[in-house]
């Protein structure tokens, strides 16, 4: 019977999600990372729907720099991949890949600390700012300081891996959970640059 | 390097300039005068197109198991949802007792 096949899928023994462990785990905490920013990002849309004063984006922004930081972190999102592909069979160039992640996160890091310190000179605070409504500044710092977070993590995540890779310590499996949570990094990215920056 | 190994990286590349070129076109995008509405779901649907494409060649969801894949999206999607929902409920109610409008 179908029913008794479905029970018994799920009751041990089997391996229903046809993945490792690490892997299930990674996602099980993307799911709840993702969770996270969608509720920042949806309190975001609610205030700034309801603000009457909410201040047009490239008022504020310096569309060029956000494109740029688009650009890296993309292209680190590629490097991260042909890493994945390229761990089980060349872990020298998978390193080289990794580093090359690295930089990329480094520089997109810079470039946001770049655009933090423009803003904060020009009055932006989490509490008030000059451009419109104050509740502004507190979904800007707190999103994109998030975020950030997250990359920097990413950052220290890929360094170390990028050094146990060209060691042989890490199996070509840990390099693929890193870069899941990088890409992860990129595609909140995706997200917060069209919410936060274009609309 | 392997057939194998190669293939991913040629769909890689691919997916990096797919990816880079939709973000070009957003900008563009951005510096026309276009009607709000039609503005507003022509970025969301790049946005989204952009997300499955990570999503799915990048992070590799389109070779994993369906299981997988319906348990990551349901969840990471119903409780976005669900999020926004309940948000917005108590968001409508402090804007009311803003304005002096208060419902039990």
């Amino acid at each position: 019977m179908t029913t008794t096949t479905a029970e018994s899928r799920w009751m041990g023994g089997e391996c229903p999600f046809a993945a490792g462990w690490k892997k299930v785990m990674m996602w099980v905490f993307i799911i709840g990372d993702a969770v996270l920013f969608a509720g920042f990002l949806s309190s975001y849309g609610y205030a700034r729907t309801m603000s009457a004063d909410w201040p047009p984006a490239s008022e504020v922004f310096n569309l060029g720099l956000i494109g740029l930081m688009t650009f890296v972190l993309i292209s680190s999102s590629a490097t991260m991949a042909a890493a994945v592909a390229m761990a089980k069979s060349d872990r020298a160039r998978a390193a080289r890949f990794v580093w090359m992640t690295v930089v990329g996160g480094l520089i997109f890091l810079g470039l946001q600390a770049y655009e933090w310190s423009h803003l904060i000179a020009e009055g932006g605070r989490p509490w008030a700012n000059p451009w419109g409504a104050s509740l502004f500044g507190a979904y800007f710092f707190m999103i994109t300081g998030f975020h950030g977070t997250h990359v920097l993590i990413g950052v220290i995540v890929n360094i170390v891996t990028a050094l146990r890779t060209a060691s042989g310590v890490t199996p070509a499996e840990n390099v693929e959970m890193a870069g899941l949570y990088w890409h992860f990094v990129d595609l909140v990215w995706v997200f917060i640059f069209t919410l936060f920056y274009l609309l | 390097m392997s057939t194998e190994t190669a293939m991913n990286l040629g769909v890689y590349w691919r997916t990096w300039a797919l990816l880079l070129v939709l973000t070009a076109v957003m900008f563009f995008l951005d510096t026309l005068a276009m009607p709000r509405g039609i503005f507003v779901t022509v970025m969301l649907t790049a946005m989204m197109i952009k997300a499955t494409l990570i999503a799915m060649i990048f992070m590799h969801l389109s070779k994993e198991s369906t299981d997988l894949v319906v348990t990551v999206v349901v969840c990471s999607l119903g409780f976005g949802a669900l999020l926004y929902e309940l948000i917005v409920v108590d968001a409508g109610r402090i804007y009311q007792m803003m304005q002096g409008v208060f419902v039990r």
